[in-house]
């Protein structure tokens, strides 16, 4: 009696545990720092044309690597050098598209706080420019996969 | 009542009017009196008659062996065609100026615009998809500017935040 309730909680849990992945959204947040001069991570050798064009940096060095399991219209907080934050709320799939919320937080001030759409798979990047002592930006590189 | 006498000279030139009955009355009753009296041009009007009759005969057998069924069928998309053309240009001739002037200024603004390869539909399936392409459904910034910029290639976004009030790179 005692092995048959024992195998009945196993079976639950992996299958709840198993609805709860399948329900969520896979977030990867990258931070990189972009400079004018220096190495570039080997990481980013292949988005670096890319991401030159876009920033206007030459050096691109990843300062945070951070993938995590998002459940669907549940906020998660990312923590980011310098003491910035990013909360993510996933919000649906619409089509290939993965509706997000994203806000960036530094202390009291919300940085960007903005409603999007993203390519399932894809990525977009959110530039910070909110040090004057840095010598570059802090660039925050935002993937999702469902 | 004087009667005329025909001569043969007179009555030569009226003998084809004669066969094909297009002698007034009193000058056909004349050739016929000559004629009667006269074997020469008795004989001219045997001939003539002779040629007339088989003239008509064969023109009549012609007529009849002919089938024209296949001569209507090639010519009447051609006549159909004359006679649209005919309409259209009674149209032409009865159309106002204006109108006229309208149809012109349409035309060349038919022939004068830029040509789309594909039938309109949506806005969204119009504009081609980028692999990595993100849509801003809404943003906001507390102080700080931002600018969106995007990769023309790969579409891929970038929101760029400035707080420190420094012009962006």
């Amino acid at each position: 009696m005692t092995r048959v309730a024992l195998v009945s909680v196993c079976v639950v849990t992996v299958l709840s545990l198993a609805q709860q992945q399948a329900l969520a959204l896979e977030v990867q947040i990258t931070a990189v720092e972009a400079s004018y001069e220096g190495p570039s991570d080997p990481r980013l050798l292949d988005m670096r044309p890319r991401l030159r064009r876009l920033v206007g940096y030459r050096a691109f060095r990843v300062l945070q690597d951070e993938r995590r399991y998002c459940a669907w219209r549940s906020p998660a907080a990312f923590s980011l050098p310098g003491g910035r934050l990013v909360h993510v709320m996933p919000k649906g799939m619409r089509g290939d598209e993965v509706m997000m919320h994203v806000q960036v937080i530094n202390g009291p001030r919300s940085l960007v706080d903005t409603d999007l759409r993203l390519q399932n798979r894809g990525y977009m990047l959110i530039g910070v420019d909110d040090d004057v002592h840095a010598p570059g930006i802090l660039l925050i590189m935002l993937k999702a996969v469902e | 009542m004087s009667e005329r006498v025909m001569r043969c000279e007179d009555a030569a030139p009226l003998l084809d009017g004669f066969v094909d009955a297009e002698l007034e009355g009193a000058t056909l009753i004349d050739v016929a009196r000559h004629a009667a009296a006269c074997t020469s041009c008795d004989a001219t009007l045997q001939e003539l008659i002779a040629l007339h009759e088989t003239l008509g005969g064969h023109g009549r057998a012609d007529a009849d062996s002919v089938d024209l069924s296949g001569l209507w069928r090639s010519l009447e998309p051609q006549l159909v065609q004359a006679d649209a053309r005919r309409a259209w240009r009674r149209r032409l001739r009865t159309t106002p100026v204006w109108a006229s002037a309208l149809a012109i200024a349409a035309s060349a603004l038919f022939f004068l615009s830029p040509r789309t390869a594909a039938p309109p539909q949506s806005v969204a399936t119009q504009v081609a998809r980028r692999p990595n392409q993100a849509f801003i459904e809404r943003i906001d910034s507390e102080g700080g500017r931002f600018e969106l910029r995007r990769d023309r290639k790969n579409g891929t976004m970038l929101i760029m935040v400035s707080a420190t009030g420094d012009d962006l790179p």
